[in-house]
């Protein structure tokens, strides 16, 4: 019974502080989006072609984001059936724009107006084991375009 | 370079923008539904196999775990009280056939709790705590034939097998999913089929006892002191009752039966022995 109730509120507690957090989150990562739009990312190799001369650095941005406790019954539950993980897919999403922010910030402070050959890796944290709760990193990086005026 | 641009990411394409209760309380319906569909069939076919598991196999079954049973109590008044409730099974037991092979056995325990059982391998157990609640052997009686009709029935191998089937039901539902709330909240399920009798088994002994009753004293006072014993002094019923409340429907049952057969003679005293 006890362990019952402790459930309960976990969940519940879970359920609540994640969804608080997951829609702060997202409206932050839509205001910084039209923030940062003056500086462009692409997964194109090679920056288009141009007689202006240019330095080029690399960078990153990196985030990890845990699942709370109701996301991670919710994707247990969903793990009987199969389908599309709903709990996570919101949890991802969020993680790579926020890394791609992250990047295109420090490409901001560098004076970039671009960054190319972008990539974004991603790994779980403390994979697999049970009774763990889980996070999620991403980490885009790319190659930032500078111009020398 | 004018023809480069990163549009605004699109909304609502990458994860859903629903409320994630709604799928939550959908999943855990048919998970749970799904699971109650599995345990019911599992228990229903445990139920109807368990008795035909021979007596003799049962035996040997609670030999393996003896220690495990309470150990026969040592003072002299004790073993008395024993044998007066053995004789006591055995006259009530004239009027029944006791299945072949079937032991029956009756033991003493001198534990203040308010309460009986039977329990594998033909064993009974009266706790003093009982006994001192008893006002008339009709009552006590009334008791002892309850379990010996457990007994008889082979209720407490059905519950065993039931139990035993439900958990090796959930422990391999547990196995196949691969996270640890999954696993947590199977486990709480688990906790919730502890081994008891069911209500049916409960109304079946209830029936056989009266006929032993009716048999041996040519009346069935004891049920009705029983009941009158555990309510008027608002002691809480034994846990043999308690398990399943003693519902208005197994008094209707007794009163019912105490009027359809004829009702002589006046209640026994316990022995001195007892009321000690």
């Amino acid at each position: 019974m006890t362990d019952l109730v402790v459930f309960l509120v976990l969940l519940t507690l879970g359920f609540v502080f994640g969804r608080l957090a997951e829609s702060r989150h997202f409206k932050s990562i839509q205001k910084r989006e039209r923030e940062l739009a003056t500086v462009l990312a692409f997964s194109e190799r090679l920056p288009p072609p141009t007689n202006t001369p240019r330095r080029v650095a690399l960078v990153g941005g990196n985030v990890v984001i845990s699942v709370d406790y109701f996301k991670m019954i919710a994707a247990g539950l969903r793990s009987l059936f199969g389908g599309r993980v709903r709990s996570f897919e919101s949890l991802v999403e969020r993680a790579r724009r926020e890394a791609l922010l992250r990047m295109k910030q420090q490409a901001l402070e560098l004076g970039a107006a671009m960054v190319v050959n972008v990539k974004l890796e991603t790994a779980s944290i403390s994979k697999g084991s049970k009774g763990q709760i889980g996070a999620v990193e991403v980490y885009a990086y790319g190659t930032a375009l500078i111009d020398i005026t | 370079m004018s023809n480069y641009e990163n549009r605004p990411v699109p909304e609502g394409i990458n994860y859903s923008q629903e409320n994630p209760l709604k799928e939550f309380f959908l999943l855990l319906l048919a998970a749970g539904g799904a699971l109650l569909v599995l345990l019911l069939i599992l228990s229903l076919a445990a139920q109807k196999l368990a008795p035909l598991v021979p007596f003799s196999l049962e035996e040997k079954l609670v030999s393996r775990y003896a220690e495990q049973f309470p150990a026969p109590p040592e003072s002299e008044r004790a073993q008395l009280i024993e044998n007066y409730l053995q004789q006591l099974a055995e006259q009530l037991l004239e009027s029944q056939r006791l299945p072949e092979g079937l032991n029956l056995k009756i033991h003493y325990l001198p534990s203040k709790t308010v309460n009986a059982f039977a329990t594998l391998g033909g064993n009974v157990y009266i706790l003093d705590g009982l006994l001192e609640k008893m006002d008339s052997e009709n009552a006590l009686a009334m008791v002892v034939a309850h379990e010996i009709a457990h007994i008889i029935n082979r209720d407490p191998i059905v519950a065993m097998g039931r139990g035993l089937t439900v958990s090796l039901a959930l422990a391999s539902v547990a196995g196949l999913s691969n996270s640890g709330a999954a696993d947590w909240l199977i486990q709480q399920l688990g906790l919730a089929t502890v081994m008891s009798f069911t209500r049916d088994q409960e109304r079946a002994a209830d029936a056989m006892a009266l006929d032993m009753l009716q048999a041996h004293y040519g009346n069935v006072q004891g049920a009705g002191r029983l009941f009158a014993v555990m309510s008027e002094g608002g002691i809480a019923p034994p846990e043999l009752l308690s398990t399943h409340p003693l519902s208005d429907k197994r008094i209707a049952a007794i009163q019912a039966y105490a009027q359809s057969h004829p009702q002589q003679g006046e209640p026994y005293p316990l022995p001195e022995l007892i009321q000690q």
